[in-house]
């Protein structure tokens, strides 16, 4: 176990209150860019799980704090959204840096077992309908609660990314494509909202009985909110279901109906597809940026390295989506 | 080349096998979703030396003959693309892109869905 770590656990514990030792701290397998801890306090007569998310304190070009993300679940948990309780909140100066403690949520994260194990087999029945319900849940949030987040409409984030692209100097003829093929679409017209950023699987816990809370919120912003249905839609989180077109588990159909049934906007499928260009194309400069961090010394990773050669996933699946009848 | 056997790719497979057959097993599991990413590495080198210079070369060919120019390669074509000096309706262009995305993912992952879809 990680001493120092549980020291500094149990202080920031004690100071709310939560006075037990702690017991198997564990790392999990979390994001590339994140730490995550799962750990117990051992009380008088029972134990409670919690679960540490922990930032280095240097967030990517479209990343936010992490003490930021527990800001969020907090405000969005009000609002009734399904996301873990937030225990307590560290701040980069503090002892245990940019992180946050929040409840352990039981379920499952990993896309590959959910997908595969038998025991999820009927909560996918539903769970393309239920990201689209809570997906508008999340949307409907007051904007006005989140000024610390970045807020950017389309057009800007477009050209953000294109600049992005071309800081790696590494001219990709399918990018360059997209980016005058996405200058030209509708992505509809709706109201500023609450964007996760993330949402797909890897990033939502879900059991038996289906989705249970949202996590990691760590590309939030505030901007067009239908960026996450297409975001859930990318080849890229279908984890090789590719006929599945949400997430590998569920259809478009159902997605948009759990959508339309909390939403006063009503979406329809183009418009979906234009933000799944749309996110093929953020996720392949997102994966320029994770390989940067490797390319220009500032890490040593080979999880990094690698995701440099997951650029041409997003292309092969852009030039599908474009000229080849891709879903 | 004057170097002896085994040749570079085989050097890899060698190391692959010793990774997949005495270590996978004994790391704990959040190094073990690493070690899967390092035989990925591996391969992926391993495939762009036995493959790299023949699927970029046909790329070549054919956007040179697009372009019609002896010289140009995958910088010309974006910059091309970005001014708009292309027609990108053409479905020469759209072709060479789809050519350009498979070959490349030939070699970084095969097992891709979408690569998979394409070629069946």
């Amino acid at each position: 176990m990680n001493q120092e770590l549980g020291n500094l656990l149990s202080k920031k514990l004690d100071s709310e209150s939560i006075n037990g030792e702690i017991i198997n701290l564990e790392p999990l397998t979390g994001g590339a860019s994140k730490e995550i801890w799962k750990f117990e306090v051992k009380l008088k007569d029972k134990s409670e799980k919690y679960i540490l998310r922990r930032g280095s304190g240097i967030e990517g070009p479209l990343a936010i704090k992490t003490s930021d993300e527990a800001q969020i679940q907090k405000t969005v948990r009000k609002l009734g959204a399904l996301v873990p309780e937030i225990i307590s909140v560290s701040s980069l100066s503090e002892p245990l840096g940019d992180s946050y403690i929040m409840k352990f949520v039981e379920g499952e994260t990993i896309a590959r077992k959910i997908l595969r194990d038998a025991e999820y087999k009927n909560a996918l029945q539903n769970l393309a309908f239920e990201c689209g319900e809570s997906i508008a849940k999340i949307h409907q949030a007051d904007i006005a609660e989140f000024s610390f987040l970045p807020k950017k409409t389309v057009k800007e984030q477009l050209s953000d990314l294109y600049e992005t692209y071309t800081l790696f100097n590494q001219p990709s003829p399918v990018f360059e494509y997209t980016y005058l093929w996405l200058k030209e679409q509708n992505f509809g017209e709706i109201d500023d909202a609450l964007v996760h950023g993330d949402f797909r699987l890897g990033n939502i816990i879900v059991s038996q009985d289906g989705l249970q809370s949202i996590i990691d919120w760590e590309l939030a912003h505030v901007g067009n909110p239908l960026q996450d249905l297409g975001w859930i839609c990318g080849n890229s989180w279908r984890f090789g279901n590719t006929d599945k077109v949400v997430g590998g588990f569920g259809n478009l159909e159902d997605l948009l109906d759990g959508y339309n049934s909390v939403s006063k906007y009503q979406v329809d499928a183009e418009t979906v597809k234009a933000w799944q260009v749309f996110g093929t194309f953020r996720w392949g400069v997102i994966c320029l940026i994770q390989a940067s961090a490797h390319l220009n010394g500032t890490i040593n990773s080979v999880e990094k390295a690698a995701i440099g050669r997951r650029v041409s996933e997003t292309e092969i699946d852009i030039v599908d989506l474009l000229f080849l009848g891709g879903r | 080349m004057i170097f002896d056997k085994p040749d570079s790719v085989e050097l890899l497979d060698a190391v692959n096998h010793f990774l997949n057959e005495k270590i996978k097993d004994e790391v704990p599991p959040h190094l073990a979703f690493k070690l899967r990413i390092v035989e990925n590495v591996l391969n992926i080198v391993s495939r762009e030396i036995a493959l790299g210079e023949k699927l970029s070369d046909e790329v070549i060919k054919d956007l040179r003959e697009l372009i019609e120019s002896d010289t140009a390669n995958i910088k010309d074509l974006a910059l091309l693309i970005k001014e708009e000096k292309l027609d990108l309706q053409n479905e020469d262009l759209k072709n060479l892109l789809v050519k350009l995305s498979k070959n490349k993912i030939t070699i970084d992952n095969p097992n891709y869905s979408t690569y998979k879809k394409l070629v069946d």
